[in-house]
């Protein structure tokens, strides 16, 4: 009897730990991921590939890991772009100067790394510093990533501004020769983002909801307490830093080799640190979907908008102004999200599937 | 209960905060087993003793021993790691977090799986997941939280996010409980049901109870041991019925001048 | 190797000269932070669009002596708005939020200004409108002729300037919040914002009012910052760069905020010349700022004169 008991106890906690407890969920998810990889390289234009899916994949990554930190363990960061730029040259300094078996993934696995590491070096001052103070560590990672490569031509080898990434830097285990087909296409480049954005996240979302994500959360939401708990509240801020660094790593080397095709300095200033926060707080700060929906509204907006500008107002719009727009739609963004829905896009979504599953008879 | 050997040595603490002193001076035992009411006026110090035996504060000057160890001058995980859990006087839990959640980050001290595992979901921490949830279960039964696991703890009524704290640290399965204010701002019936909690925690599990408590009568009725703490200072440590008639104690409550 | 002295006081008077420019914006940042805890990120694009208003005003034939008060205007009624549509809607936010919020701001602003002022990089001749508006509309030699020479070292005549205002505008500050019974409740506020409401001080009021004084000390720096950076996006980073100097000084301190530019304004320029030199590396300017601000967090958390807090539980 007893043992029954405790055997119908360990099967429905796994099924409350599940990813997707609905059905229905779950056969979305499948279906979503199936028409990803098998219809889309299909279907979808070079164009489709190289100026939406694949940029949001990359950029994706990056919010992810700024997610991680700023919205999971409550550590501010302004350093992506400045991550982002240290994982892309690292990916491609060691694409160049590694023998012939190295390949892209594994490359990038290695920057992501080393990334991370470096992470930690600039996370190492929120041991002392907490909350707005620790702005200056990731602002001085930022700047200091854009100096050091402009300082060390080594990196660039020795191109001026910037080098276009060889097409051979894609092929995997010799398989373009041998059967003769194009490893650096759109479709291939899609495919690769494709399949580590999928890992990154998967592996974020069990991290997330296992012992590690819960101190990280429990760091943000009050670290004194974390500590009388008994949670190593040091180790994982470093830990945060290290991850979050990694993946901001490798989205900036998918930044550079799938989506620029070019690397260079000038693709990581500020700018692009402010873009990936806005899509992190858009999107849902401490969401894993939720980067990516930012990511998607943030990056498609301007996109969009100057689309309608050239057929329905006939080109009435110029970068400048569709700029301008996309800049002033954010920050309202931002702020009535934050006033109406502290939790972005993600909470809108969840409220929004909470209304279905009741629809037609909300209580 | 029966009083064992001290199994927590308080020596001599001195607490300053700039002109402040918030500890004057303080020694008392507490003795395996037991459970030991803290009782004073506001800013008498209080909480102030429990952030020292946590490690939350560092004394100026004096010892903590828990366990036969100096924990004076240890971090607070070690001194949890040692077998001490607490609740806070204002609720600490975790707000963005649900209650089941809150509980689990508890055990955080059980797990062994390397975050590479949890990311990757394999073995070990898939096991401990769901035997640190079976602890958890456990806990919520006993503490009548069935209902809530899901719901953010910020959502929740005072009361009850009161005992989801308690819950969070009883579940790392602590030998000796630190409770803050446990039952201030509770209700009768409340109050009730936490004292009876803190008598069958005691009683079942054989914890060592501390805990800060405004209300005699409950003071009275539960506890083996009292200190009262006034301005910084120890004036009376005793059994309920030696408190009873002290006479500082007494002047110290009806403010009495000298 | 004989050490240049007088080299060295000409870059450490520069030093000091810039690092008054930094406090200034890092006493908007102060003013805000210490009435309602927000940590305004927003302060760097509010110099630009202060500075954009007035350049666009003057563009179009606006007379200096009309320009300014008009722009001044500008920020009251913007301080106004955001009290009004931001921070009271937000009042019971976490910090975070808010700080995310003044985020969206910025970039609010950003896009607003350039929308409307188009995104050009705009030169702000302040030393010519001086000059003509008010000191010395025949010769203009008072600040177009560039340098002062004392002692044999060469000091630019407009630094002199914006260091006389800058520092005027801090006295006035200070006096302001020591002195009269608006800024002492603004302290109040910054002390306890339940304490302060129940003895009766309208909350929204000083708010607006702060954002107000916030978005004048805005205009003021964006005008002099313009002077070496021109009105563009650059403003807009030159004020990271004044973040370090808030943080040294401790976010919640007027005397921190001075003393804390000072320090970043010597030390960039100081390790900018004798540290790049050493190991042999251009440009370390950039980030060297946020190093010095690092080295002295890590010896005090919460800046040099920022309240030291044990948090309690
Ligand atoms: N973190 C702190 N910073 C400054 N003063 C403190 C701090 N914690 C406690 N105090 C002071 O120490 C004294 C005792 O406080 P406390 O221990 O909270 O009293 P009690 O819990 O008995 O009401 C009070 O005067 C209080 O102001
Ligand atoms: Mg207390």
């Amino acid at each position: 009897m007893i043992y029954r008991e405790t055997g119908t106890f360990i099967t429905s906690y796994i099924e409350d730990r599940k990813l997707f407890p609905i059905p229905f969920d779950k056969w979305a998810m499948a279906l979503f991921m199936l028409f990803m990889v098998f219809v889309i390289p299909f279907i979808a234009s070079d164009y489709w590939l190289a100026a939406h899916l694949i940029p949001i994949l990359a950029y994706g990554t990056a919010a992810l890991g700024l997610n991680l930190l700023t919205g999971m363990t409550g550590q501010l960061s302004l350093g992506t772009a400045g991550f982002m730029c240290f994982g892309a040259f690292f990916t491609f300094n060691i694409m160049l100067r590694s023998p012939e078996w190295m390949n892209l993934p594994l490359a990038l696995m290695l920057a992501g790394t080393v990334t991370g590491v470096i992470g930690i070096i600039f996370g190492l001052p929120s041991i002392r510093i907490k909350g707005f103070y620790l702005l200056v560590s990731t602002l001085a990672a930022q700047y200091f990533a854009l100096w050091f490569f402009r300082s060390y031509p080594y990196f660039l080898n020795y191109a001026t501004a910037t080098v276009t990434l060889p097409d051979h830097h894609f092929d995997l285990f010799g398989i373009g020769e041998t059967f003769d087909v194009d490893m650096a296409s759109f479709e291939a480049k899609y495919l690769l983002s494709l399949g580590i954005v999928t890992a990154l996240a998967l592996f974020a979302k069990n991290l997330m909801r296992s012992a590690t994500g819960r101190n990280f959360m429990a760091v943000r939401d009050m670290d004194i307490a974390a500590s009388v708990i008994g949670i190593p509240v040091i180790r994982t801020k470093m830990l945060a830093f290290f991850v979050s660094c990694f993946y901001c790593g490798v989205g900036g080397a998918l930044f550079c080799y799938a989506y620029l095709q070019v690397l260079g300095i000038r693709t990581f200033e500020m700018n692009r640190s402010f873009e990936i926060l806005f899509m992190v707080i858009i999107g849902g700060l401490g969401s894993i979907a939720g980067s990516f929906y930012g990511t998607i509204l943030v990056y498609e907006f301007p996109i969009l908008f100057s689309w309608a500008g050239d057929y329905i107002f006939k080109g009435a719009f110029d970068t400048a102004v569709v700029d301008n727009v996309a800049k002033i739609m954010y920050g309202i963004l931002i702020i009535a999200l934050l006033i109406r829905e502290p939790g972005g896009l993600a909470a809108l979504w969840a409220t929004a599937k909470q209304k279905l599953r009741t629809w037609p008879f909300p209580h | 209960m029966a009083a064992g050997n001290p199994i927590l040595q308080i020596d001599n603490i001195t607490l300053a905060f700039g002109g402040v002193t918030a500890l004057n001076g303080i020694s008392f035992d507490v003795a395996e087993g037991e459970i030991c009411a803290v009782i004073g006026p506001n800013g008498a110090g209080k909480s102030s003793m429990l952030n020292v035996i946590s490690g939350v504060y560092v004394p100026q000057t004096g010892r903590v021993v828990f366990r036969e160890q100096d924990c004076t001058r240890k971090r607070p995980r070690q001194i949890a790691q040692l077998g001490m859990a607490r609740t806070f006087q204002n609720i600490a839990l975790f707000q963005g977090m649900t209650v089941l959640e809150n509980i689990l980050t508890g055990r955080c001290m059980k797990i062994r799986s390397t975050w590479i595992e949890q990311g990757l979901n394999i073995g070990r921490a898939r096991r401990e997941e769901v035997e640190n949830r079976r602890a958890v279960e456990e806990v919520i039964e006993f503490l009548h939280l069935q209902g809530i696991r899901k719901t953010p703890v910020g959502k929740l009524p005072y009361g009850l996010q009161k005992r989801v704290e308690l819950a969070r640290a009883l579940v790392a399965e602590p030998i000796m409980l630190l409770q803050d204010e446990p039952m201030t701002g509770m209700n009768l019936e409340e109050k009730k049901d936490m004292s009876c909690f803190a008598l069958e925690i005691n009683r079942e599990f054989g914890t060592t109870i501390v805990l800060i408590e405004h209300d005699m009568s409950v003071v009275m009725d539960i506890s083996d041991h009292v200190v009262v703490l006034d301005y910084g200072a120890k004036i009376g440590d005793g059994t309920p019925d030696e408190i009873k008639n002290n006479r500082d104690v007494i002047d110290a409550y009806l403010g009495v001048t000298h | 190797m004989d050490f240049d002295w007088v080299f060295f006081i000409e870059i450490f008077v520069g030093g000091l000269m810039s690092g008054i420019m930094y406090s200034l914006v890092a006493i908007g940042f102060v003013l805000i932070y210490k009435s309602s805890g927000i940590f305004n990120f927003a302060q760097g694009t509010m110099l630009l669009f202060a500075a954009l208003t007035f350049v666009k005003l003057t563009e179009g034939g606006v007379s200096f002596w009309v320009a300014l008060p008009v722009s001044m205007g500008t920020m009251v009624v913007f301080g106004i708005l955001v009290e009004r549509f931001m921070m009271r809607p937000l009042a019971n936010q976490s910090l975070l939020s808010l700080f995310m919020a003044t985020v969206g701001l910025a970039i609010l602003i950003e896009g607003f200004s350039q929308y409307m002022w188009d995104s050009a990089i705009h030169g702000l001749q302040l030393a010519n409108f001086l000059d003509l508006a008010l000191l010395d509309p025949v010769n203009m030699t008072i600040f177009v002729v560039d340098y002062v020479e004392w002692l044999d070292i060469l000091i630019s005549k407009f630094d002199i300037f914006a260091t006389i205002v800058a520092g005027t505008m801090i006295l006035i500050l200070a006096v302001f919040f020591q002195k009269t019974r608006t800024g002492m409740s603004l302290r109040a506020v910054s002390d306890d914002h339940l304490a302060a409401m129940a003895v009766g001080i309208p909350l929204s009021r000083v708010w607006a009012l702060v954002w107000a004084v916030t978005g004048i000390i805005a205009l003021i720096a964006g005008l002099l910052w313009a002077e070496r950076v021109s009105v563009s996006f650059t403003l807009v980073e030159a004020v990271l760069k004044a973040l370090p100097v808030i943080l040294i000084g401790g976010l919640t301190s007027i005397p921190g905020a001075i003393v804390g530019g000072l320090i970043i304004g010597v030390g960039e320029k100081m390790g900018e010349i004798y540290l790049g030199d050493l190991i042999g590396v251009q440009g370390i300017e950039t980030w060297f700022s946020y190093f010095i601000a690092l080295v002295f967090l890590l010896f005090r958390p919460s800046g040099l004169f920022g309240l030291k807090i044990i948090e309690r539980v």
